[in-house]
């Protein structure tokens, strides 16, 4: 039985060992000589064509991206669920289609209150 | 096509208001600084003539004084006229238009800074194309300085 | 006035800083920086392990130099020109050019230099990661060129930067910039990593 995921295995050492490698290979570059190493103050500095920055970087975003970003969301996990139980419609039968419709509602209650709140439109 | 008015009855109509201090003068009207507000207030506001549009103000160093000269356009009538203005190089001060046309706001702030004629009411007379502390007025005939300032 | 712990700054203040540094750049450029290349006529005591390592990083360099966008005036037609297909800078893999300092190792001098731009430039040739180089194209680039006299220009880019190949002309044509891009390839196929850079 373990051995079926022998490869598995395999592939989960491959993978910590390439992330691995990369984080580690630009510090043995640099610790080597090999690649330049010359910080700072100036080059950490934020890039703005050449200029120096004044105030922060934080600005403060509009909330109208977040509203959206949260109805997309919402749908996407609608569309996550809707999706397998499209693929095999005909074999499930009558309860699923049931389930799925009370499913669909519940998340179009909220993405209706959303519309009616005016969320969608871009004042 | 935009047409160029004619000055000899253009300064014929302006007489009337201003006597001798409005004359021809090559391609254009001659005014004093001091009747300079009066006359582009009367050309901006009379119908008939309704310059809404300074196209451009320019700056001459001639060896004995400094000529301001400015090209009106009505954009009713698309017709133009050039105005020129004489001070004296020692003392030029000019009042300004930018009370009048916002066009004059900048482009007398530019003149300010590269030839240092000042401009009588400018809401924010400081140099604009040059750095702050910047010392001298690069488009004088006699400025001389080079890269690194006076002396190089 | 505060604004959550933010000072706002007025017009004057920010005129007044970008008076100072202007005025500190025009006073610590006197003279030109030396060409970076006194190690090119030095012996270079290299290994057989390093010259192998040394021309797979330097085919490497050479062959993907991207240019920071940073070119100041009519010059830069010129390197348009050059990116464009008759002249086709792709073929050096240099079609590649990048807004951010931190992704461009080449700076191409393109243009006369105004002390106004001069902190701007500075500061984008601080910003761009090592390994870095810089071609001064144009005879503004070199000397200031016909604009010499001028109050408004920087005499040369190399009282900045220091500058690795210089390419006169007034522009020059797409196919001296692609010889100076060569000798700039030339120049960096003779760096070693046993030297100090």
């Amino acid at each position: 039985m373990l051995a079926d995921y022998g490869y598995i295995a395999l592939f989960l050492l491959v993978s910590l060992a390439f992330a691995g490698l990369m984080i580690s290979l630009p510090v043995l570059l640099r610790r080597l000589r090999i690649v330049p190493h010359k910080p700072s103050a100036v080059k950490s500095s934020t890039v703005e064509c050449g200029l120096e920055t004044i105030g922060h970087s934080w600005v403060r975003f509009n909330p109208r991206y977040y509203f959206i970003a949260i109805v997309a969301v919402a749908l996407d996990a609608l569309v996550i669920f809707i999706l397998p139980w499209a693929m095999d419609l005909k074999n499930l039968g009558a309860f699923a289609l049931v389930a799925a419709a009370v499913f669909v509602a519940i998340v179009g209650v909220g993405y209706l209150y959303a519309w009616r709140k005016g969320v969608l439109q871009w004042k | 096509m935009t047409t160029e008015l004619s000055i000899s009855d253009t300064a014929a109509r302006l007489k009337a208001h201003f006597g001798e201090g409005v004359a021809p003068a090559g391609d254009g009207l001659a005014t004093s600084p001091e009747l300079l507000p009066r006359v582009a207030g009367y050309l901006r506001d009379t119908a008939g003539f309704d310059f809404d549009f300074l196209d451009m103000m320019a700056a001459v160093d001639y060896a004995d004084r400094f000529e301001l000269v400015y090209r009106l356009l009505s954009l009713k009538h698309n017709h133009t006229l050039t105005l020129r203005v004489n001070c004296d190089k020692n003392k030029a001060v000019v009042p300004s238009l930018a009370g009048l046309w916002q066009g004059a706001d900048l482009q007398e702030r530019e003149i300010y800074d590269l030839f240092g004629i000042s401009f009588n009411g400018h809401p924010n007379l400081k140099r604009i194309v040059l750095w702050e502390g910047f010392e001298g007025h690069p488009l004088r005939k006699d400025f001389k300085d080079g890269a690194y300032g006076a002396g190089d | 006035m505060e604004i959550e712990g933010e000072r706002l700054i007025s017009a004057e203040e920010i005129d007044r800083h970008e008076a100072a540094g202007i005025e500190a750049l025009r006073a610590a450029s006197r003279e030109p920086i030396p060409d970076p290349d006194a190690w090119l006529s030095t012996e270079i005591k290299r290994n057989l392990l390093f010259t192998t390592v040394d021309y797979a990083i330097n085919w490497a360099r050479t062959s993907s130099l991207w240019t920071l966008i940073a070119f100041t005036a009519c010059c830069t037609f010129e390197f348009i020109g050059t990116s464009s297909s008759r002249f086709d800078i792709a073929r050096f893999g240099m079609e590649v050019v990048r807004a951010s300092p931190r992704q461009a190792d080449l700076l191409i001098c393109g243009g006369t230099l105004t002390w106004k731009m001069a902190p701007q430039i500075k500061r984008l040739y601080d910003q761009m990661a090592e390994p870095k180089w810089v071609v001064a194209m144009g005879a503004c680039a070199i000397s200031g060129g016909i604009f010499r006299d001028s109050y408004a220009v920087v005499p040369g880019y190399n009282r900045l930067v220091p500058v690795d190949v210089y390419i006169p002309g007034c522009p020059p044509r797409p196919e001296a910039l692609l010889a100076g891009i060569e000798q700039l390839r030339k120049k960096i196929r003779k760096e070693s990593i046993t030297q100090r850079r």
